[in-house]
């Protein structure tokens, strides 16, 4: 907070009309809060994606690569599968090419032990220009001069869920939330969700108690990587409605952040992915004021930085 | 031919400086991939003081903001205990973030040409010292076997009546430094900054580390190769090879491809130094 008023008055920008501009463009209206709720939804199931992972112990850096796949291969099957049923198929399609591209980085870290982390950013990159490249050449739309897909006629989109102007609240956050209750659920009630949390809290002594740990490392990322491309179909069938360089401003980063500060509890993905949801809608306008879009950017580093130091504090007081 | 030479060259001195500086880290134990945000940094610190106070102290100030980066990298990770890669991830989110709005804020937008820059040949220097003064400190000297000692295993180390945190300080200024030079290197390449210029460097840096399995002269190899691949993607962009078109794209995938590959055993045995983000 210091450090982000700091910066300001250093851009010469004073913080009092800053944070207004900021909450006024995030929550200020209807509008606004609509805004906010649509930038919610894809940090809620990629946050969702990471947190699943990060129970597991396994840090999923990979999961803007997967969000990407998600988005591309869930426009496809929806431009070629016209109606509700291409629209279901969409969806499986994202949560395959999301899962298949987390495939990789789980096999090499359950049976090979070479680290997630690596693996993931080097996937991330080879998503970006996988992707570029197809939405460049194969799959560009005929009519269109920039590198992007056909637009998908709205009988394949998800449907709003709220939709009377100026409040518009697409269905996509509702599948988010059910699956942030579902997961809550499966964690605590379920035995492998107690599983997994074991093989996260301590691998040795998980094997030790006969529990599978590179299967459940195998998996964890499987499952992390499909909710990732489910993000990434939903970002694509519920707002964009097609895909195109650029598709991601970053949603993977921020959903990091989003899982860090949620924790141990799969429900507080929630609030934390409205946070930034709010931080980056009312990052926009800020942009208006001249406050460079790096800003946010920043400020969610720090955020990442500072909160996980709080949390070692604690855990190193009550040892 | 001889433009490809010079081509792979410029595009690989980059590559070696901030391999060398993942060297410098991993090697004693701390896992870093916060290059990236380190030579953004050192850019963008360089090419702002170039412009106002001249080359000498715009390479200078680079290089302290880098290794300032570097200390708080050292402070996060051996004195508040944040798990390795969530503080390099922050510190590139930090960089990615402040050289912008650095950028956007301080520099004159009415300015145009070249920033004035050290000649590129000095840093092409360092990328070929940098690696035979690291084979020379790393097998010859004490403070070498201390470095490699605090990464391979700490604990030991320190039953051994060393210091693996004060050894890591020490590596982690080193590796300030490498990203430093090679940040400021981008600048005086090209003569200005600009947005997120690094594009990826700091990571495919990490890529040669890994393929070069954390050896110095095998990973300065593996970043000529890299090097090698970017000039020929720039040399045969949109031209016909045997009848077969490949993208650019491609070839800016295969240095990621190959570091999955060899990440999975495929390319000879794993070689990560064994205390790597242990403490």
């Amino acid at each position: 907070m210091v450090a982000f008023i700091g910066m300001l008055m250093l851009g010469g920008i004073s913080p009092i009309e800053a944070a207004q501009t900021l909450i006024s463009g995030s929550l200020g209206s209807p509008r606004a809060i609509s805004g906010s709720l649509k930038e919610t939804t894809p940090l809620l199931l990629a946050g969702l994606g990471v947190f699943f992972a990060l129970r597991a112990g396994l840090f999923n850096i990979g999961i803007e690569g997967q969000f990407l796949l998600g988005g591309f291969a869930s426009a496809l099957v929806a431009l070629a599968v016209p109606g509700p049923v291409g629209l279901l198929l969409a969806m499986v399609a994202g949560v395959v090419a999301g899962a298949l591209w987390a495939l990789p980085a789980g096999w090499i870290r359950a049976y090979r032990n070479g680290h997630e982390v690596i693996t993931t950013i080097m996937l991330n990159s080879v998503a970006i220009a996988l992707t570029d490249f197809l939405v460049a050449g194969p799959v560009r739309a005929a009519n269109q001069t920039g590198a992007t897909t056909a637009t998908i006629p709205t009988s394949g989109r998800l449907q709003a869920l709220l939709n009377s102007p100026p409040w518009n609240v697409n269905s996509g956050l509702l599948l988010g939330l059910l699956l942030c209750a579902a997961m809550a659920w499966w964690m605590k009630r379920r035995v492998a969700g107690y599983e997994l949390q074991a093989v996260g809290a301590n691998a040795s002594a998980a094997e030790f108690a006969g529990i599978n740990v590179a299967k459940v490392r195998m998996n964890a990322m499987l499952v992390s990587g499909g909710i990732g491309g489910l993000g990434g179909a939903i970002q694509t069938l519920a707002f964009e409605g097609r895909f195109y360089q650029g598709f991601s401003p970053g949603y993977g980063f921020d959903s990091l952040g989003v899982a860090l500060l949620a924790g141990s509890n799969a429900l507080l993905v929630v609030p934390m992915s409205l946070l930034f949801g709010v931080l980056s809608k009312g990052g926009t306008s800020l942009l208006i004021l001249g406050v460079p879009k790096g800003l946010t950017n920043l400020v969610a580093g720090l955020v990442i930085l500072i909160s996980a130091t709080i949390r070692y504090r604690k855990a190193a007081a009550d040892a | 031919m001889l433009n490809t030479v010079l081509l792979t060259l410029s595009m690989a001195t980059p590559l070696v400086l901030a391999a060398m500086a993942g060297y410098c880290s991993e090697r004693s134990g701390v896992i870093n991939i916060g290059l990236e945000g380190k030579m953004l940094m050192a850019a963008c610190v360089s090419a702002l003081v170039s412009v106002s106070h001249g080359p000498v102290l715009g390479v200078l100030a680079g290089i302290l903001a880098a290794v300032v980066m570097s200390l708080v990298h050292w402070l996060a990770t051996q004195r508040f205990g944040i798990d390795h890669v969530i503080s390099g991830m922050s510190l590139n989110a930090i960089s990615a973030g402040a050289t912008n709005f650095m950028f956007t804020r301080f520099s004159d937008p009415d300015r145009s040409g070249r920033i004035g820059t050290l000649p590129p040949l000095f840093y092409q220097a360092c990328a070929v010292i940098a690696p035979v003064a690291l084979i020379l400190y790393v097998g010859k000297t004490r403070g070498g076997l201390w470095l490699v000692a605090s990464g391979s295993d700490p604990e030991k180390a320190r039953l051994a009546g060393l210091q693996p945190d004060r050894i890591r300080l020490f590596a982690l200024v080193a590796t300030g430094l490498f990203c430093g030079l090679a940040g400021a290197y981008l600048v005086a390449d090209t003569g200005v900054f600009t947005d997120n210029m690094t594009a990826g460097r700091g990571y495919i840096a990490l890529a040669a580390l890994i393929l070069g399995g954390w050896r110095v002269g095998q990973t300065a190899l593996a970043c000529l190769a890299f090097g090698f691949l970017s000039s020929l993607n720039l040399l045969f962009q949109g031209t016909q090879l045997g009848g077969f078109n490949l993208p650019s794209e491609f070839w800016t995938s295969l240095p990621y491809l190959a570091t999955v590959i060899a990440l999975a055993g495929f390319l000879g045995k794993q070689r990560t130094p064994a205390g790597l983000g242990k403490t």
